[in-house]
């Protein structure tokens, strides 16, 4: 039994903890909004003179733009939130005026200067400017900042990186996959994607790195369009001891579309393959449109796993008519079993989004 | 001379489009969700909404189907904006009965021309 007058003060000081924390909340929310307000207090003057710039004709620009470049500092500061939103998400002349207007601040390079700050928030946002401002010079601090202590920072480094869309920036990127602090491998795979073609031979690179950059190198390399690469992409496939790899080999070839592709893909549908990429392999012959591959494809509908039968069906509508015929033929024979319910199945469903599609046209028009 | 509602819960992109559209003689009226848009439709004769998409307590899809379900409102020109990582929504919103579509970025002068199309276009 433990004693009455310790339950109540262990009571009275779990209560002191909850008000404690409840207290130190409501001052944080405070203070945030405190510091918001003020922040719009302060830019408020000169936000009329920021709209106008971005409305304005090219012509009627200059002088708007010496008027904000000339603001003080601490106006400075309070209107940058709201520079680097908008700068993310207008276009066209009014995105110029705003990197004119960064450019006579100086902007790029305090930010540069920034990106060293002891504070996380401001490196992050300096790293969001860069990138945002496309500014070339900053690539290699970026690129050590893919290393940063904090990961919302080493997050807006990348993004960053993949905006700029410098080739050099590729092996830190595709480095910060195995660091001890990484960077997650969707936002590295945006950014490399973002690079574009002008990058492939710098990715390709990592198809002889350790099994978690060959995975990322190729998913680019297919996303990018890297057609030259098939064939490196298909010795992927076939060889690497890794099945995450191979995974995201058989999609990339699958994406590229080269003819290439088909014999690997083939050869990786085959029953003593692991069932993920089986499944994806199979997908990817109805991306390529291998025309080539219907008899398999129709064998495969059968398949005693019913991910890899249902991906067939799908795969033959890929195909076009050639695929659909084959379908038909299989759904009709009455004594086909499991293959012939799949092959109805797949043909049931298109049936039912185009009569959906049909809704969604009626009730747009 | 038209009276556009605007609704997005982003307040630079608000005024941006509100400053952009008064700068071209319109009327404007600038609400931050789906709800206050709903409401100020209901409540004075409005020549057009742009509507964000993503927006709390209503979505901008929400709203437009919401308009052209009630006759009064039914054929109301509807811009939706959308930001490029959700241009799947834009399909949806041609469904939900939206006119025109525009997509972030966006530039304040190609805003202004769609916008002065479609009231063109509806007057006709």
């Amino acid at each position: 039994m433990i004693p009455t007058g310790i339950v109540r003060g262990a009571l009275v000081g779990l209560s002191a903890v909850v008000l404690a924390l409840t207290l130190l909340i409501v001052c944080i929310r405070c203070g945030r909004r405190y510091r918001q307000r003020r922040r719009e207090r302060i830019a408020a003057p000169v936000r009329a003179l920021l709209l106008r710039l971005l409305c304005a004709e090219e012509d009627d620009q200059s002088a708007l733009l010496h008027r904000l470049a000339e603001i003080d500092k601490r106006t400075w500061t309070a209107l940058e939130p709201t520079l680097t939103t908008l700068l993310g998400k207008v276009a066209g002349g009014a995105r110029t005026a705003l990197i004119r207007l960064y450019e006579l601040r100086g902007a790029a390079r305090d930010a540069v200067a920034a990106l060293n700050s002891h504070r996380a928030s401001r490196r992050g946002r300096a790293a969001q400017v860069l990138g945002q401002l496309a500014h070339r010079p900053a690539v290699a601090p970026l690129c050590r900042l893919l290393a940063d202590r904090d990961p919302e920072v080493r997050l807006a480094a990348a993004r960053a990186l993949g905006r700029i869309g410098d080739p050099a920036a590729v092996p830190d990127l595709l480095e910060s996959l195995h660091m001890p602090r990484s960077v997650p491998p969707g936002a590295v795979i945006r950014s490399l994607v973002s690079l574009g073609p002008g990058a492939q031979r710098q990715v390709a690179a990592g198809l002889r790195q350790e099994p978690l950059v060959r995975a990322v190198a190729i998913e680019v390399l297919g996303a990018i369009g890297a057609a030259s690469r098939t064939s490196e992409i298909a010795r992927a496939l076939r060889e690497d001891p890794e099945t995450e790899v191979r995974i995201k080999a058989a999609r990339a070839l699958g994406r590229l579309g080269m003819p290439d592709g088909l014999e690997p893909l083939l050869a990786a549908v085959g029953p003593d393959r692991p069932t993920a990429l089986r499944t994806v392999s199979v997908g990817a012959l109805g991306s390529l449109g291998a025309v080539a591959a219907t008899d398999r494809l129709v064998e495969l509908l059968g398949d005693a796993t019913p991910r890899v039968a249902s991906t067939a069906a799908r795969a033959l509508l890929r195909l076009g008519p050639a695929g659909q015929g084959a379908l038909r033929a299989v759904a009709d024979d009455r004594a086909g079993g499991p293959a012939s319910a799949q092959a109805r199945a797949a043909l049931a469903e298109v049936a039912v989004g185009g009569a959906r599609h049909g809704v969604r046209a009626e009730v747009a028009l | 001379m038209a009276h556009v509602l605007i609704a997005d819960d982003d307040a630079d992109i608000r005024d941006l489009v509100a400053f952009k559209l008064a700068q071209g003689g319109h009327r404007v009226t600038a609400v931050q969700d789906g709800m206050a848009a709903l409401k100020t439709v209901r409540e004075q004769p409005v020549d057009m909404a742009l509507l964000d998409i993503r927006m709390p307590r209503m979505s901008g899809l929400d709203v437009c189907r919401e308009l052209r379900a009630a006759p009064e409102t039914a054929t109301l020109p509807v811009i939706l904006i959308t930001a490029r990582s959700q241009e799947g929504d834009v399909e949806v919103g041609f469904a939900a009965g939206a006119d025109d579509y525009i997509i972030k970025p966006f530039s304040p002068r190609e805003l202004s021309s769609r916008v002065t199309a479609l009231l063109n276009r509806v007057e006709r």
